[in-house]
């Protein structure tokens, strides 16, 4: 059951996040020449070919929730790359002495403009890239304008205030290894067995921030699932923050510093399997970007939960009793999960075999409308207009099925659900994949 | 030596130059970025170059499940590079100029094919520039490469048209050319295009290819079919 006093409270926690930010004291041309130099340092072969092949069609922003939602061609997906191929243009690319002739340089009013168009009105969806013509991949664009910003002190507020936060105290809105163990005794307490640092397991359980304090739930239910298969696993208290705010806001360094973290208690424990919660973003992070120090891949696997689950059940390892009869449900599927991370077919295995209807958005899977809240963007208190015209396109999308139930496996994604059904006195009910399953799990 | 036989010669020559040249030069500076990050993960399914080229070519089809924009916007690119190609590789003058410098050639198509494909490039043309300059997306999204393009890429079909005033087997039956000044007009707007062609997207046609395959990849490995 979902505390909404929690949830309120949450809210109310990043309405205060700007005051605990420390901006860097920089001035306008240090600013300008630490976004540069991280273009310049992340400008390889990938991007400068997607730089350079853009014909300006604007066909991305047909799949772009933000300019969909406004009609406002600021938002352009191609446009937020702008300033990126500027400063390729002028500085690598293979007429960069006649470029610099017609080309301007960037300047900080600009990087201070591109705050909004890479932050509030980009979840790096990647939507984009599934109409565009010549194949862009922008998302992997504005990733690398969010490190650019961030390293010239541009990144908002909110997002530095956490990620300085999880930098520094390796902490995320107050939660470590006190508040995890507090919140495991009380699920303990339930009756729900959660080894917690074992010495070694097959399998490390990782969780997240808006698990420990809202989505307890969830948790609960992957430890009776993981319990119910008789499996030897665990939670690590100086590794069980699956959320990366260093990718959310734009700081390498700190990425991987949050990977490593995981990482590094998965090698200690001798982990063949780490397990993410219902966090999008954590995903493609580890399973897809993790490595370890010399760069080579990861000696263990990385399943997201919702993956797990529907890999259990579709291996006939895990049987779910038949649930409501008649009762209609949908998916929606995460960017970063889906889109991002090719988790597609397992989240609706599991579904399936609860023995309800369920009904697929139009579109769906990779070509999905993201729910406007991803990468950050929930957190940013002055994008909530924009975020909420973003999050009607999903909200029509999810009536348009007929479902009394959408079901997500994402925990930001559920947040926004979860402000724009309260903002819109919306009756739709809400759920996550594995506390379904879970409720299902034979007595 | 008049007009026609700098456009045929010297100018020629030195317009492919740099065409050649500019989009060699081009190419290898991509190439001589630093490479990106090999993938560090096992990919969820095998997906190899013949999987990426495969998916760069069904690209070229419209992708369903996104808000329809108005259909002639969708329609309307198509018309136009087929129809370039269309009219570059099919009409008979074109073969015969493309054999004079290369020794090869192929068959051309009907006359009548050619004027409707010209008719309808010049009116798409026209249509994606009126996108262009009415559409608040495309409006500010343009910058001077595009209209000069644009521009670049329409002299070569006006100026073409205005050479067409008989059949094509009968120009080809003239042993020399008879609107000496016209041809060298539109010689000289072709070779313009190709002095042009690796400094602006026109440089498209080279980068589609490994851009889309690029993108396939790296979805492809995921399990993501893009």
């Amino acid at each position: 059951m979902i505390d909404r006093d929690v949830f309120h409270g949450f809210l109310e926690a990043i309405h205060h996040l700007p005051e605990m930010a420390q901006p860097a004291p920089l001035s306008d041309d240090e600013r300008v020449s630490r976004a540069k130099s991280v273009m310049r340092a992340k400008t390889d072969r990938g991007l400068a070919l997607d730089l350079e092949a853009c014909v300006h069609c604007g066909y991305c922003s047909e799949a772009c929730h933000f300019y969909q939602g406004t009609q406002d061609p600021r938002y352009s997906p191609s446009r937020k790359l702008d300033l990126l191929r500027r400063v390729h243009a002028r500085e690598s690319s293979a007429f960069a002495p006649l470029q610099r002739l017609f080309t301007p340089d960037i300047t900080v009013a600009e990087l201070q403009a591109w705050q909004e168009l890479v932050y509030d009105a980009c979840t790096e969806c990647g939507r984009c890239s599934m109409i565009c013509p010549m194949g862009i991949n922008i998302a992997r664009g504005v990733n690398v304008m969010r490190e650019a910003l961030f390293e010239a002190g541009l990144a908002p507020l909110e997002l530095m205030a956490v990620a300085q936060e999880q930098a520094g105290r390796g902490t995320v809105f107050g939660v470590g290894p006190a508040e995890l163990k507090r919140t495991l005794d009380a699920l303990r307490a339930q009756g729900i067995a959660i080894p917690l640092d074992e010495p070694k397991a097959d399998i490390m359980l990782v969780s997240t921030v808006i698990d420990v304090l809202l989505y307890q739930d969830a948790l609960a239910a992957t430890a009776r699932i993981l319990n119910h298969l008789g499996l030897n696993w665990t939670l690590r208290s100086a590794g069980f923050e699956a959320a990366n705010f260093g990718l959310l806001s734009g700081s390498e360094t700190l990425q991987k510093a949050a990977t490593k973290r995981l990482v590094d208690e998965a090698l200690a424990i001798g982990a063949r399997t780490v397990i993410l919660p219902e966090c999008g973003h954590a995903y493609p992070a580890l399973r897809w970007e993790g490595r370890l120090d010399n760069g080579d891949p990861l000696p263990f696997e990385v399943l997201a939960v919702s993956e797990f689950v529907g890999r259990e059940i579709t291996s006939g390892r895990l049987h779910v009793t038949p649930g409501e009869q008649g009762r209609k449900i949908t998916y929606h599927d995460a960017c970063k999960l889906a889109r991002h991370g090719g988790v597609m077919d397992e989240p609706r295995a599991a579904l399936k075999a609860l023995g309800m209807e369920l009904t697929e958005t139009t579109p769906t899977a990779e070509k999905n409308w993201c729910c406007g809240g991803g990468a950050g963007a929930f957190l940013i208190n002055r994008a909530a207009p924009l975020r909420h015209k973003a999050w009607e396109i999903k909200r029509r999308q999810i009536d348009d099925t007929g479902a009394d139930t959408v079901v997500v496996s994402c925990a930001s994604c559920r947040l926004n659900f979860m402000a724009g059904a309260e903002a819109d006195q919306w009756s739709t009910r809400i759920d996550s994949v594995v506390e379904m399953v879970a409720r299902q799990l034979p007595a | 030596m008049d007009l026609l036989d700098w456009a045929r010669g010297p100018l020629l020559t030195g317009a492919i130059a740099v065409f050649v040249a500019g989009v060699g030069w081009r190419l290898f500076c991509l190439w001589r970025m630093p490479p990106a990050h090999g993938p560090g993960a096992p990919a969820r399914h095998a997906f190899g170059v013949i999987d990426a080229v495969a998916a760069s070519l069904t690209r070229m089809v419209p992708r369903g499940g996104f808000r329809p924009s108005a259909t002639l916007v969708t329609v309307n690119p198509y018309l136009f590079h087929v129809g370039l190609a269309v009219i570059f590789f099919g009409y008979a003058p074109h073969i015969a100029f493309v054999r004079r410098l290369t020794g090869l050639s192929w068959p051309a198509l009907p006359d009548m094919v050619m004027y409707l494909a010209a008719a309808l490039t010049i009116v798409s043309l026209l249509m994606a520039l009126l996108f262009r300059l009415s559409d608040a997306v495309l409006k500010k999204i343009s910058s001077a490469d595009d209209w000069i393009t644009w521009t670049i890429t329409f002299l070569p079909l006006i100026t073409g048209m205005a050479l067409v005033s008989e059949p094509s087997a009968a120009t080809l039956a003239h042993e020399q050319a008879i609107y000496r000044g016209p041809l060298a007009i539109h010689l000289l707007s072709l070779e313009l295009l190709l002095v042009w062609f690796p400094f602006g997207k026109l440089m498209h046609a080279f980068l589609v290819l490994p851009s889309r395959m690029q993108l396939a990849t790296f979805f492809g490995r995921r399990g993501v079919h893009s």
